[in-house]
């Protein structure tokens, strides 16, 4: 089977091995939740239980992610905008390949705009939007030119800084934490812990890229492993941000934050070594996050384009920086940001929340029709 | 043709590395150190202009304020630091005072720069102290909304009050000393004594605040160009506003109770003799067990601390005999419950406010009877019945054992 059909844009050689695909689930889920996380969780939840909230989000993501992989591995090199048409025929396939695209694209202007707003405020005051949104995209854009295997091999540089330079920084602010503010645990029973599940799975959302890199895997059969690992890993990130910015602020204090994790690490100060003050370490690797996270997006949205008109994918590339750049001004304060962050997260809950089940029930039970057929 | 065309493409592409290379010096509105004055420590007061500004406003001109605080800012600007390194060693003052009066802390910062050609900046803050008449009408959660929101005041600025005028904690008579830092510094000797509070930055504050229960900010008092802490402020959770001081000694029983002292001595008597003794403690552990009955709250204060005889002017005692030493510990042990006993009647009679964190145990043990008591706590709290129970252990009596 394999070769026989030409497969679109698909090099042979431009492949990811499994441990890439994992830094590409985790590099992808990072993004704006990890400074947002703990206020907008807080908002719901209101105990200090935030952090059991934070495990059940990824729990369900995990559940999520495997369904994709499921659905991916039915479709053997194929990404999701080529065999969707096979399952709901040309039209909705197509339908929801837009979606989709639609989706990478608003996220991607999400991520390009709350990286200018907390870089524009906190690290260079006095630098306009644009000079900041645009390299940025420039850079994306030299770097996705190459395909998955470059993007993948950066990803797997930057992971090892971020988690590495985040942990530093995470367990430096243990001088301002207080245990006192993480009691007392389910203290108000399970209910309010429910209550935030939503905000905190939808702190997860990255696994829907399955639905394309499976294509590209090496072994597409350990798929299901990367997922799980490559949730797992922000998962660990997510609780260890959550435990220590409550532990610090308080459930009262970090819901009237902005940014609650860049305030943990400005609140304290250790003298004696080389840097009194680390934010501008948690800025950086947060930065090379939302780098990596845009990236995706970027040749996520390219990919489909090219895959849906069967073009070259240079063109799209180009064609969508545009694009990108002006739903990223979209917004025209700080809310409208936050609230564009919430509108593609309700998006990401049904697109990829309930479809690929949808379609993965609908392609088995062809699946087996086509079998009793034969 | 195609070789012209592609050393076009070269020429084109060189030219566009190098002018990339000027972005990357990063100097998009940049400013130089050497142009700012870098403020340092901030005080907050009641209204009262200084000289200087009254004689700029009797000229007119000025713009329409109230006149409701009076900050104080404390700059070391670059004329003061470059003197100073010149001159092989501190010759004079190192850092400058500058007043502003107004209503808005932020239009008063701005306002500084329509005084000096060095505008101020607040990356290095250390130290915000708000005088007491000041904390007593205001809100703390208004008066320092500013500098929470802004993007160079660090969050982990430290917050103190000054029973008097505040701006006069911000000057010193010492040559090259910055009283700002000398003030940020002080806050780290906790292990040496009880009667210093946990640093309170100012993103604890706000968390405090919104928690709405009360809580204690460092008392700072000043006299001739010289500043001591001095017991502790109560901040009302429920106004932000500052109600009453506690002494030296009642700070210290907060911090038995708190259990969150690192060192510091007991002091007590002889109880036959009447002679010194004193105790220096080297670890401190305090526990608070609320206890619920239907309605009646009460709590159990359980304190243990291990420490050293420092100073014994017991004649008669010998600190190679147990015996002694224990009566060492009961005196000890009797002072410390005379100082939690004294400071829990002030919180509970005088003020009505729960300043050492039994609110804080409650919600922890029993979330259900805090959500329904929370409201009005100060006042529930002010009729808790409240047992202690002390035990300090004396480890060892340093060098010098008994006398003769």
């Amino acid at each position: 089977m394999k070769g026989s059909e030409p497969l679109e844009m698909i090099n042979s050689k431009d492949c990811i091995t499994t441990p890439q695909t994992t830094i590409v689930v985790t590099n992808f889920i990072l993004g704006t939740g990890i400074l947002t996380l703990p206020r907008a969780a807080a908002e719901k939840v209101k105990t200090p239980d935030i952090w059991l909230t934070v495990i059940l989000g990824g729990i369900i993501a995990m559940i999520v992610g495997v369904i994709m992989v499921k659905l991916s591995q039915q479709f053997p090199e194929r990404t999701f905008y080529q065999y969707s048409q096979e399952i709901v025929g040309k039209w909705m396939g197509k339908l929801f390949s837009f979606l989709m695209i639609g989706y990478f694209l608003t996220l991607g202007g999400f991520h390009a705009r709350s990286l200018a707003e907390v870089t524009e405020y906190l690290l260079l005051e006095g630098t306009p939007k644009w000079a900041i949104i645009m390299p940025f995209m420039w850079a994306s854009l030299y770097l996705i030119r190459g395909g998955i295997n470059p993007i993948a091999r950066i990803f797997e540089i930057i992971f090892p800084i971020t988690v590495i330079l985040f942990l530093l920084v995470a367990f430096m602010s243990i001088k301002i934490f207080e245990v006192d503010n993480l009691r007392p645990v389910l203290g108000s029973g399970i209910t309010p812990v429910l209550k935030g599940i939503k905000t905190t799975a939808l702190a997860f959302t990255g696994p829907e890229i399955m639905l394309l890199i499976l294509a590209f895997m090496k072994e597409p059969n350990k798929a299901g492993k990367a997922v799980l690992v490559g949730i797992t890993i922000p998962l660990f990130i997510y609780v260890i941000t959550v435990v220590m910015v409550i532990g610090a602020l308080s459930v009262d204090g970090v819901v009237t934050r902005t940014w609650p994790t860049l305030d943990l690490i400005r609140s304290f100060e250790l003298t004696g070594l080389i840097f009194e003050r680390f934010d501008s370490l948690l800025l950086v690797v947060w930065i090379m996050q939302m780098f990596t996270s845009f990236t995706i997006n970027h040749y996520a949205a390219s990919l489909g384009l090219s895959q849906l008109f069967q073009k070259d994918i240079h063109p799209f590339m180009y064609g969508l920086l545009p694009i990108f750049y002006l739903i990223s001004m979209i917004p025209k304060n700080i809310n409208d940001v936050f609230k564009l962050g919430d509108m593609v997260g309700n998006v990401a809950l049904v697109l990829f929340g309930f479809l690929p089940l949808f379609l993965l029930i609908i392609s088995k039970i062809k699946g087996r029709k086509y079998e009793t057929n034969l | 043709m195609k070789q012209t065309y592609n050393h076009y493409v070269q020429f084109l592409l060189v030219l566009l590395s190098v002018l990339l290379l000027f972005p990357l010096t990063g100097c998009w509105s940049s400013h130089e150190i050497e142009e700012q004055s870098l403020g340092v420590g901030v005080a907050y007061d009641k209204a009262k202009e200084s000289m200087i500004e009254k004689e700029l406003d009797e000229q007119g001109e000025g713009y329409e304020r109230k006149n409701l605080i009076t900050s104080t800012y404390q700059l070391i600007t670059p004329q003061v630091a470059s003197s100073n390194t010149k001159q092989g060693g501190p010759q004079q003052k190192s850092y400058v005072n500058v007043s502003e009066t107004g209503d808005s802390p932020f239009q008063m910062v701005r306002e500084l720069s329509l005084r000096s050609d060095t505008p101020f900046t607040a990356y290095h803050m250390k130290v915000i102290v708000i005088g007491e008449a000041l904390a007593r009408s205001y809100s703390l959660e208004q008066l320092v909304d500013q500098n929470l929101r802004d993007n160079d005041f660090r969050p982990s600025c430290l917050v103190l009050i000054s029973k008097g005028r505040a701006s006069n904690t911000l000057e010193s008579k010492t040559a090259g000393e910055v009283p700002a830092f000398h003030l940020s510094g002080m806050v780290d000797n906790t292990y040496r004594t009880t009667r210093i509070l946990p640093p309170m930055s100012l993103i604890k504050l706000a968390s405090k605040i919104q928690s709405g229960s009360s809580f204690l900010l460092q008392n700072v008092l000043s006299a001739n160009g010289e500043v001591k802490f001095a017991g502790a402020a109560m901040i009302k959770g429920k106004s932000g506003k500052m109600i009453g001081f506690l002494n030296e000694e009642e700070l210290e029983g907060v911090t038995w109770i708190t259990g969150k002292g690192k060192g510091g001595l007991v002091k007590s008597f002889d109880k036959k003799t009447g002679q010194l003794i004193v105790y220096e403690i080297e670890s401190m552990k305090s526990h608070i067990q609320p206890y619920v009955k239907g309605n009646n709250i009460s709590f159990d204060v359980h304190i243990e601390s291990e420490g050293r005889l420092s100073e014994n002017r017991v004649v008669s005692g010998n600190p190679f005999e147990n015996q002694f030493l224990q009566k060492a510990q009961k005196a000890s042990e009797k002072e410390v419950e005379y100082l939690v006993k004294n400071v829990v009647e002030k919180m509970q009679k005088e003020y009505k406010v729960d300043v050492a964190g039994f609110g804080n145990r409650l919600r922890i043990k029993h979330p259900r009877v805090w959500r329904r008591v929370k409201e009005n706590w100060d006042q529930t709290f002010s009729e808790v019945p409240i047992n202690y129970d002390v035990k300090l252990t004396i480890k060892d009596y340093g060098t010098s054992g008994s006398k003769k």
